[in-house]
């Protein structure tokens, strides 16, 4: 086996534990069937690409973009965790290279968000299923945008955790990056009611971009500003790679 | 061909030596012994060894291979217990050896049968479906140099590897690693314990401000190295009547208390002892008791940093 994969096998293995994958699925359960539909009444419904969706399947698409980032700053854990636990170190002393650490990390947070956008699709689809629109062309867009995601936020992550030191920093960082990311973004309602600073805000934020992707991809209305986005976030995830990369090579052993 | 060849090797931080142009030289089948004190140079030259980190200067041959260039090549041949901990929290103590087994290539079946044996070489087998996080310092410790052993390797590294092990556990790990010289794996042992490195090792070099202030077997060291010798001699007179008997012989010392002692520290004790028995004789004292005690490990250590030391003030 590829030392890459070798290493993808062991990331999944250390990440992929019960609790985890119960959290991916509960924690988006939650947020679909008892926030979105006790706040049926106070939003019947969402205009979308001139559409009327209800708030359950608006927030439902939402959520497997939250979820791809909320699993992938998860994975994005396993450097924090490796050098937390001597991990890094023991793998740097046997048959790898920094580079291979970084892949497998990337590929790891990669398949990680495609199992959890997964999980979600197939939790959320009864939900969502009346206003979807998936087409030969709109599928390779959602998984697109779910791969392009992962190693966005798992490059902000591992970002995250090759710069700071300290458990309580490092938790403060990733909390506060977590919560700014999930709540000014479109992933729980939609940019056109917010108030104009914070609708502007939320084109700051690659969520809104990935959320934005699967949304068309789900619901059809494919743009050409869905393709500016996805440009964007690819530019965007292809830079927080290269700085992610440069930095694991620095680490101090 | 020598396991490890070093020539000149040194590591600098800014404008700190931690390891200051040391040569050592390894021979296949050898357990050699790295002894410092805490801060020594230890660490860093294990680092450099398994090309955790690159040298300022110096070249570094490991087991045939030019390190410096090919260090993948040197890491794939070499394992390496390092000093901190390193393990996955997540994983049970069973999970993480065939895990490991598995990073190292090792195939399945084989890697299954491997942690089967360790976990009863190593004591763990009770232990097996426990997840690291909740073991001992203790037991985590032998988890991690257990699991060091599910691959095959040519040289094995060890940085103060009994860290946290008790009595039992620390005499069974040199057991083990002594049975494994025997077998031709050849093992770099660091350690400040300088009765391990003496129970364990062929070869020993001493460092000490990151550079290295002796090198060669225990017993040669010992007999190089290993000036004070003690004769203690117990007598049936009293105390006042040694003393005075014995009054101005060098590097003698009388004990008095529960009987009279005589304790002779020196390079050439049995000058001074032919000069003592010669004065107990003229007195008509009566010896009871003799016993004669070499230099340890330790004293030559404690020594020979003594000297290095006392040589760089004065």
């Amino acid at each position: 086996m590829h030392p890459v994969l070798r290493l993808v096998n062991r990331n999944l293995t250390v990440s992929l534990n019960p609790g985890f994958l119960i959290w991916q699925v509960l924690f988006p359960l939650i947020y679909i069937f008892v926030v979105g539909f006790a706040y049926t009444s106070l939003i019947p419904g969402v205009t979308y690409n001139g559409e009327h969706v209800t708030y359950p399947a608006f927030l439902a698409t939402g959520m497997i973009g939250f979820n791809i980032m909320n699993s992938t700053l998860v994975s994005g854990l396993i450097i924090w965790n490796d050098r937390r636990h001597g991990m890094f170190e023991q793998i740097m002393s046997g048959p790898y290279t920094r580079m291979q650490y970084v892949l497998a990390n990337i590929c790891t947070i990669g398949t990680v968000g495609m199992i959890s956008a997964g999980l979600i699709v197939g939790v959320g689809y009864p939900v969502f299923q009346e206003s979807a629109e998936f087409t030969i062309y709109t599928i390779p867009l959602i998984v697109f945008a779910a791969v392009t995601g992962s190693v966005l936020f798992g490059s902000l992550a591992s970002i995250i955790s090759t710069r700071l030191t300290s458990s309580e920093g490092f938790n403060v960082v990733i909390n506060t990056t977590f919560i700014f990311l999930a709540f000014a973004s479109t992933a729980f309602y939609p940019a056109e009611g917010a108030p104009e600073g914070l609708g502007a805000a939320f084109y700051f934020n690659p969520l809104t971009y990935i959320v934005d992707a699967i949304r068309a991809g789900i619901f059809g209305g494919i743009t050409q500003a869905v393709f500016v986005e996805m440009a964007a976030l690819s530019a965007i995830a292809a830079t927080l790679f290269v700085v992610a990369a440069k930095m694991m090579t620095k680490v101090d052993l | 061909m020598k396991c490890i060849s070093a020539a000149a090797l040194s590591k600098a931080y800014g404008d700190t030596r931690a390891v200051d142009r040391i040569d050592l030289n390894v021979e296949p089948g050898q357990a050699f012994g790295f002894l410092g004190s805490n801060g020594a140079g230890k660490s860093t030259t294990i680092k450099m060894l398994t090309t955790l980190i690159r040298p300022t200067s110096g070249s570094l041959n490991i087991l045939g291979v030019d390190a410096l260039r090919e260090p993948l090549r040197v890491r794939r041949r070499i394992g390496v217990v390092l000093q901190q901990p390193s393990y996955e929290p997540t994983l049970s103590v069973e999970r993480s050896l065939t895990k490991y087994g598995m990073m190292w290539g090792v195939p399945g079946d084989e890697s299954r049968r491997r942690a089967e044996r360790l976990m009863r070489d190593f004591g763990l087998a009770d232990l097996r479906k426990k997840r690291n996080e909740d073991l001992s310092i203790g037991q985590r410790r032998r988890v991690q140099v257990a699991r060091e052993f599910m691959h095959d390797m040519d040289l094995l590294f060890l940085d103060e590897p009994t860290v946290g092990l008790d009595p039992a556990a620390r005499r069974e790990l040199l057991d083990y690693l002594k049975e494994k010289a025997a077998s031709g794996l050849t093992i770099f042992y660091t350690t400040h314990i300088l009765s391990e490195a003496d129970y364990l090792c062929d070869n020993i070099a001493i460092i000490q401000k990151g550079r290295i202030l002796a090198s060669d077997t225990p017993a040669a060291l010992k007999k190089r190295l290993g000036r004070q010798k003690t004769i203690t001699l117990r007598t049936n007179a009293d105390d006042q009547t040694v003393a005075t008997a014995l009054a101005g012989i060098p590097d003698c010392v009388v004990q008095t208390g529960m009987g009279a002692s005589i304790t002779i520290e020196s390079a050439k004790p049995e000058h001074i002892l032919m000069e003592v028995l010669s004065r107990l004789r003229k007195n008509g004292i009566k010896m009871r008791e003799i016993s004669a005690e070499a230099a340890t490990l330790e004293d030559i250590f404690l020594e020979t940093i003594r000297d290095a030391s006392g040589s760089e003030t004065g």
